[in-house]
């Protein structure tokens, strides 16, 4: 059986173009003037990398590196300056979780919210609405507005409608870096049996090396705006932590 | 056009997302003040009160040929659907700047497009009041005034088309909301809301052909109070410069949308 890649990036470059002047006001009489206007800040530097079905891979490095901005060319709100990105089959973006619930509104009707901007019908969030709200366990405060809620009901209330969207791609952000170990474990619990299924790429961000180590089956290392090392985890993260004592010293 | 017709077949694929988003402007709003939606009605009621005093009472335009309108109800068809664009335009051109840009893809013109869509809420309560004002002056009206539906199909093909330009103006520099304050301020008394477009002088009349919102403010003034038809000619000039704009505001809109996530 061929393996198929679902995610592609060829030879992608991101750069940045940083307004020199905010405003209108300002941008004006630098045009007269003939000041430069953009400055132009490179993310990423030719990024080459393949994605095949069913992997889970890491991505790490330091602030800065880059990590974020391809999460984000992966989910599609940024283009690249060059090269390609190709992207196959729906993805369920966490790189924040709750993007555009309301804190005037009820739980119940954020599900709908969040739903509908994840890409789910009225009929879809109706036939898993049951679900989500028992595996976020806030049955009883559903009805109420989500600005009451605590901030742990409010990540279970958004982790449950993400994954409730049947993801073919799960991009995952730091996210759980929040939440309490409970919370944490749970959502553990259910990446892995995705990876199981295999029918779920994962992507997944974070510092903590350890969660890394644990969950991911590949790493991407990423530094200085270019991939240092693509392979196996130990190996990535030991040259990872190499660099940062380099850096250190 | 081809841009347009791809544009609203994916608004429509993405229709649920565009209700959901309404209710969450509409409904947050409602749940935000215990008088809720009080205040819509209430607003424009005390502007045009206001307004009517100061116009004719001190200053004393005439309303019309017509003569017999009271000032208040020949200011209240037209300021509903001036303050309907100056709000719409507004809220607008901030409407890109969210933090959901960054974080999801869906068409983007949904957000601006939503935001429109909860201000018609908006005019559509405050509307109440002038039915209600119409009842009880026994303002007579005809079958003349199923013009209004066209007319205000062409005001929102005009709106979401400059809506549409500023709010991707806006995500660059912020400050074009301010200098849009300034422009509707001043349009405002390039279109005759406030007083009948017959008291202009004639050589300077083609300013309002020329101007889709006088054309339109015109017409409502026409099919609603005079219960004739619309001029027809300058009401297919008002929708012909509505779609060019609609269709510039769009390009312009999707040539920055690649960077709209970059400037947040």
């Amino acid at each position: 059986m061929k393996e198929e890649i679902v995610i592609k990036f060829d030879h992608v470059r991101k750069q940045f173009n940083k307004l020199n002047h905010k405003t209108f006001k300002e941008f004006l009489p630098a045009l007269i003037r003939g000041e430069k206007t953009v400055e132009s800040f490179t993310a990423l530097n030719n990024i080459s990398f393949e994605i095949k079905k069913g992997e889970t891979v890491g991505i790490i490095g330091p602030n800065g590196s880059g990590k974020s901005t391809i999460l984000k060319l992966i989910a599609g709100v940024m283009w690249p300056t060059s090269g390609k990105v190709k992207v196959v089959g729906k993805i369920s973006p966490l790189i924040e979780l709750g993007a555009g619930m309301h804190p005037e509104l009820t739980g119940s009707e954020n599900i709908y919210l969040n739903g509908a901007i994840l890409g789910l019908s009225q009929k879809e969030i109706k036939q898993c609405y049951n679900s989500i709200i028992d595996f976020a366990e806030i049955k009883e405060f559903i009805d109420q507005p989500i600005k009451h809620y605590s901030s742990g009901m409010y990540m279970r209330l958004a982790f449950a409608i993400a994954i409730h969207t049947h993801p073919e791609i799960l991009i995952v952000d730091e996210i759980l870096a929040v939440g309490d170990n409970a919370f944490q474990k749970k959502c553990f619990d259910y990446m892995e049996q995705l990876k199981k299924s295999e029918d779920v790429t994962i992507v997944f961000v974070s510092h903590s090396l350890g969660q890394v180590e644990k969950f991911c089956t590949r790493v991407i290392y990423i530094n200085d705006h270019k991939i240092q090392y693509d392979g196996t985890t130990t190996e990535a993260i030991q040259k990872y932590s190499t660099d940062s004592e380099n850096r250190n010293q | 056009m081809l841009l347009l017709f791809k544009e609203i077949k994916a608004i429509h694929k993405w229709r649920e997302l565009l209700w959901q988003m309404i209710g969450r402007e509409v409904k947050a709003r409602y749940k935000q003040s215990i008088l809720g939606y009080f205040w819509v009605i209430l607003n424009p009621l005390a502007q045009m009160l206001v307004m009517s005093f100061a116009f004719s009472i001190i200053m004393r335009i005439p309303t019309n040929s017509a003569g017999n309108i009271p000032y208040s109800i020949f200011l209240f068809v037209a300021l509903l659907p001036w303050n309907l664009f100056a709000n719409s335009l507004s809220s607008a051109a901030g409407s890109l700047i969210n933090g959901l840009i960054t974080k999801i893809y869906f068409p983007r013109t949904i957000m601006v497009i939503s935001t429109i869509m909860a201000k018609i809420v908006d005019f559509l309560f405050a509307s109440i009041i002038l039915i209600i004002y119409m009842v009880i002056y026994h303002i007579p009206i005809n079958i003349n005034i199923l013009w209004i539906f066209p007319i205000f199909f062409i005001q929102q093909i005009f709106t979401i088309g400059l809506s549409l330009f500023f709010a991707a103006a806006n995500l660059l520099y912020r400050d074009i909301q301010y200098l849009l304050s300034m422009i509707l301020l001043l349009w405002m008394y390039v279109t005759p809301v406030i007083f009948p477009a017959d008291l202009v002088p004639e050589r300077y009349r083609f300013v309002f052909q020329l101007n889709p919102m006088a054309v339109i403010i015109n017409a409502y003034r026409q099919v609603i109070l005079a219960g004739g038809p619309p001029k027809y000619s300058s009401l297919i000039i008002a929708a012909v410069l509505s779609l060019t704009v609609l269709i510039l505001g769009l390009k312009y809109f999707k040539s920055r949308e690649k960077i709209f996530a970059d400037n947040i």
